[in-house]
C-alpha cells in the first residue's frame, strides 16, 4: 500500500473475506482527508456504497490477479479508479460501436418500473453510465423488479460513472467521480 | 443467521443475526427466508438492527425472497434499518416495494390491522 495526503493506492485480494476490512481502509483514508467544502456525511455514504459495490464486483469477476484501487481527493471531486484483470464487461464484448450515430451508442441496458439504466458508448471500448427514475410506478409490480443492482448503486451515488476495456493490458478499469 | 423471536397467528418477527451481509452470505440469507415462508406460511417482520453492512447481493437476496412471499400471497416488512443503510435502499427505489418500519411494534399494528 502507498498513500498520501490525497492519493492512495490499494491492492485487493479479490477475497470475500478482505471485504470489510478493505472498505475500512479506504473509507479511512477519505474521512481522514475530506476537504472542508465537502459534505461530508453525504460524501461517506457515497463512498461507502460505491467502494462496497467495486468491491464485490472484484470478487465477482476480478479474476485471480488482485485488483488495484486509486483513491484521488482533490479540491473539487472523489475520484475511485478500480482497475482488474478479469473477463471483460459482456457490454464491451457485445458492441459495434458507431463514430457517426449517437442512438446506435445508447443502450437500454436494464429497466423494471423503479429504475432505468443506459450505457452510453464513448468509443468501442469505453461506457459512461446514466440512470434515471422510471415513471410507471402506478403499475408497480414485484415481479417485474430487477434483482442486479451493483451499476445502478454506482451510477446513482456518483457524478460520473464509466468503465474501459484496455486491450493492450486486458485490464478492466472502473472510475467513479463524486463532486464536492 | 435468521432467528424468529415472536409468532402471531399470522406473522412471524425475526431477526437478522449477522452484522455484515453480503455477496458471501446472501445465497444462505435467501435460503433461510424462503424456508421460513415455506414453513410458517407468515408474514415475515424483519428486522435488521444488528446489520451494519449490505451490499447489493443481499439486496438482491431480499427483493427474490419478497417475490416469493408475494407469490404466496404473504409479504416481508423491514424493520430496524440503519440510517445509511435506509438510505441505500430509497437510492435504488426499494422503499417503493418494501413496507419499512422503524420498529418491529409499528409493523405488527400495521400488520395487525
Amino acid at each position: 500500500m502507498q498513500s498520501s495526503a490525497t492519493k492512495l493506492q490499494f491492492e485487493f485480494s479479490n477475497s470475500s473475506d478482505a471485504l470489510v476490512t478493505s472498505l475500512q481502509y479506504m473509507l479511512g483514508h477519505i474521512t481522514a482527508n475530506i476537504p472542508v467544502n465537502a459534505d461530508a456525511d453525504d460524501l461517506l455514504f457515497r463512498s461507502k456504497v460505491i467502494i462496497t459495490e467495486l468491491l464485490t464486483n472484484a470478487i465477482k469477476h476480478g479474476g485471480e490477479v488482485s485488483t488495484l484501487f486509486d483513491i484521488e481527493i482533490t479540491a473539487n471531486s472523489l475520484n475511485l479508479k478500480k482497475t482488474d484483470h478479469g473477463t471483460p464487461l459482456y457490454l464491451v464484448s457485445n458492441h459495434k460501436h458507431s463514430s457517426s450515430d449517437q442512438a446506435e451508442n445508447r443502450k437500454l441496458i436494464s429497466a423494471d418500473p423503479l429504475n432505468l439504466l443506459y450505457a452510453y458508448w464513448e468509443n468501442e471500448n469505453a461506457i459512461r453510465f446514466i440512470s434515471e427514475e422510471s415513471s410507471i410506478e402506478d403499475f408497480l409490480s414485484v415481479e417485474q423488479v430487477m434483482e442486479h443492482f451493483g451499476i445502478l448503486i454506482i451510477t446513482r451515488s456518483s457524478d460520473e460513472f464509466t468503465y474501459t476495456y484496455h486491450k493492450d493490458t486486458s485490464s478492466n478499469i472502473f472510475k467513479v467521480r463524486i463532486d464536492f | 443467521m435468521i432467528t424468529v423471536v415472536k409468532e402471531g397467528p399470522k406473522y412471524l418477527v425475526a431477526d437478522v443475526t449477522i452484522t455484515e451481509a453480503n455477496l458471501s452470505n446472501s445465497d444462505q440469507f435467501k435460503a433461510e427466508l424462503i424456508a421460513l415462508l415455506d414453513k410458517h406460511h407468515k408474514f415475515i417482520i424483519l428486522d435488521l438492527q444488528e446489520l451494519k453492512y449490505v451490499d447489493s447481493a443481499f439486496l438482491s437476496a431480499l427483493v427474490s425472497a419478497l417475490k416469493y412471499a408475494i407469490s404466496l400471497q404473504l409479504d416481508i416488512v423491514l424493520v430496524g434499518l440503519r440510517t445509511d443503510i435506509r438510505d441505500l435502499i430509497k437510492l435504488i427505489r426499494l422503499d417503493k416495494v418494501f413496507k419499512i418500519y422503524n420498529y418491529a411494534e409499528d409493523a405488527l399494528f400495521a400488520v395487525s390491522k
